[in-house]
């Protein structure tokens, strides 16, 4: 067929996925060209687009600005911690509401995911009390608790499809061989699950790592800030210093970068197959 | 009712020790603030006024919210970030998900080039676009005076304030929709295309009949997620106009913010935050009655 109006599909394809990633990256690569430019090329105009003159200045203010590995030690602890406890949680409900013979086991859901998919903003003003009543405001356990109820619909969800991807008969061929129940969860389940609780671990870490709001009202002291609420502190009063900023933002995306460049398999075909069957 | 076995017994009782984390965390840290929540909406409560012994006024609060414009306004304001973005992200992720459903040699960079923007927090989102609306070294006033137009003023005036903003949310939120209808795209079998191509169906009738007819539990599943975030609209718009131009463009989770956090009115903005909880019990409850029509998802 010979329209030669139209690309060859080869070249349609490369075309398609061009698209795709450049609107992806777009946006972190004017940030990272931003960052390299010194304050005076930023002020030309017209605008250029590669730094004519790359610099590191703005990367070394960065560290001296703020503390930003306080920030992303405080990100890093408070999402492990968060998703550890997400997950654990989520697993275990998620399991007792696939195999475990319960009453009315879609009321149990229906009710447990009503009450986790209460908007956070509006747990935002009582939680500050709760918080602030058990001294707990500035530490990172104000955060990790409402954080592990914020991914557990999406957890207990993927988890579910996942168990019941398990063949019933496998469970009862180890039971028969002398396991009991929850040996045959830990030796035969929890093995062929792996690669959903490692999704569900994912999706529940990068929702830790993003939040803002909570962040933002249950930890006003600056040791105590979160990567994306510290992220904010670089623009001063009055001034928008977008060459550090920039910089900041670079530091702060590369280590979303490292997580979904290695887990990018695993998150993809984790949607698939959870978000799907949920 | 049929006696259970003791296996069965055994089993069930296993089953509400496993459910019994989650129930403990729930009551916790969601069930006792819901609580908490409600009895504070009918109770004055400012923290500067120590001396008031958190006095129960009744429904004086919610009186007071709908005497205030301020409400009306930001409630206005997020029900039109909900009426744009959300349709948008899923318009704009359906386009990405069918780019992405192709059979690429090498993978990973449409792969992370929808796994980025979902995985970038929102206010690093807000904090970009705020930047490429900046007005003199912006690149998007940059571009248009580049092809002959003039510049504008985005982020000090109302409405370009709000359409960039708009524009932030879309991209930000559309890879979400994109990975979500990806996966709609690949359960759809091969086989009917083939038997479409056989019949000489055009390949916008094939979209017409087959994908999206397809999809249509997928679109469902990335639009109520979506609904649920823009509910909540908070991130974007504070980094980016910080409400503003004035309060003009507010959200409802902004006017929240200010009145609990900087004007320390516990009680007022525990009412306004149960407000929202209902306008977005509404608009979710909507969706649901869709899907009580599966039978799967009935009572038995």
């Amino acid at each position: 067929m010979a329209t030669g109006a139209f690309p060859s599909p080869r070249k349609m394809t490369l075309i398609a996925g061009a698209i795709v990633a450049i609107n992806g990256f777009f946006p972190a690569v004017w940030i990272l060209f931003t960052s390299l430019k010194t304050e005076s090329e930023l002020m030309r105009l017209p605008i250029t687009i590669w730094p004519h003159a790359p610099t590191l200045a703005n990367y070394s203010r960065v560290f001296t600005d703020q503390p930003i590995f306080t920030f992303m030690w405080n990100s890093v602890v408070v999402a492990t911690l968060s998703t550890l406890l997400c997950v654990t949680v989520s697993a275990l409900a998620a399991y007792a509401l696939v195999r475990l013979r319960l009453p009315k086991p879609n009321l149990i859901l229906s009710a447990l995911l009503a009450v986790a998919m209460f908007p956070l903003i509006s747990l935002m003003v009582p939680l500050f009390t709760v918080m602030r009543d058990l001294n707990l405001l500035n530490t990172w356990w104000a955060l990790v608790f409402p954080y592990a109820v914020l991914s557990m619909p999406v957890c207990t969800l993927v988890l579910m499809s996942f168990f019941q991807d398990i063949p019933r008969d496998l469970e009862n061929a180890a039971m028969i061989d002398g396991c009991t129940r929850t040996g045959a969860l830990w030796h035969v389940v929890l093995p062929l699950t792996a690669p959903g609780v490692f999704t569900a671990g994912i999706l529940a870490f990068v929702n830790a790592w993003d939040e803002f709001l909570l962040a933002l009202t249950l930890s006003p002291r600056v040791l105590s800030r979160t990567l994306p609420v510290g992220i904010t502190l670089y623009q001063g009063e009055f001034s928008f210093p977008w060459p550090i900023i920039s910089a900041a933002l670079i530091v702060a995306i590369v280590p979303i970068c490292i997580i979904i460049a290695v887990f990018q398999e695993r998150v993809v075909g984790g949607l698939t197959s959870g978000g799907m069957k949920g | 009712m049929a006696r259970l076995s003791p296996l069965e017994a055994s089993e069930r009782r296993l089953g509400y020790l496993m459910l019994a984390p989650a129930v403990i965390l729930l009551l916790v840290t969601a069930l006792y603030p819901i609580a908490a929540l409600i009895r504070e909406s009918f109770s004055h409560n400012v923290l500067t006024e120590p001396w008031m012994a958190k006095p129960w006024v009744g429904l004086d609060n919610f009186a007071k919210a709908m005497g205030d414009p301020r409400f009306w306004e930001a409630s206005a304001n997020t029900l039109l970030y909900v009426i744009v973005t959300v349709p948008g992200a899923v318009a704009m992720g359906l386009g990405l998900a069918l780019l992405a459903n192709q059979p690429f040699r090498i993978k990973w960079p449409v792969r992370l080039g929808l796994l980025l923007p979902w995985a970038l927090p929102l206010v690093f989102a807000g904090l970009i676009f705020r930047w490429f609306f900046e007005f003199q070294q912006g690149l998007v006033n940059n571009a248009l005076l580049f092809v002959g137009l003039s510049p504008v003023n985005w982020l000090t005036r109302e409405t370009p304030a709000f359409i960039a903003i708009c524009i932030a949310i879309i991209w930000k939120t559309s890879s979400f929709a994109a990975l979500v209808l990806l996966a709609g795209l690949q359960t759809i079998p091969k086989s009917l295309y083939e038997a479409a191509e056989v019949d000489g169906a055009s390949k916008w009738r094939q979209f017409l009949e087959i994908t999206l007819p397809m999809l249509m539990p997928a679109i469902f599943v990335a639009l109520i997620f979506r609904t649920i975030t823009a509910i909540q609209t908070f991130d974007i718009p504070k980094a980016m106009t910080d409400g503003g131009p004035g309060k003009s463009n507010e959200t409802l989770a902004m006017y929240i913010h200010s009145t609990t956090i900087d004007a320390l009115d516990f009680g007022y903005g525990s009412t306004l935050a149960v407000l929202m909880f209902v306008l977005s019990a509404v608009l979710t409850s909507f969706y649901l009655r869709h899907t009580r029509r599966d039978p799967s998802g009935g009572r038995h």
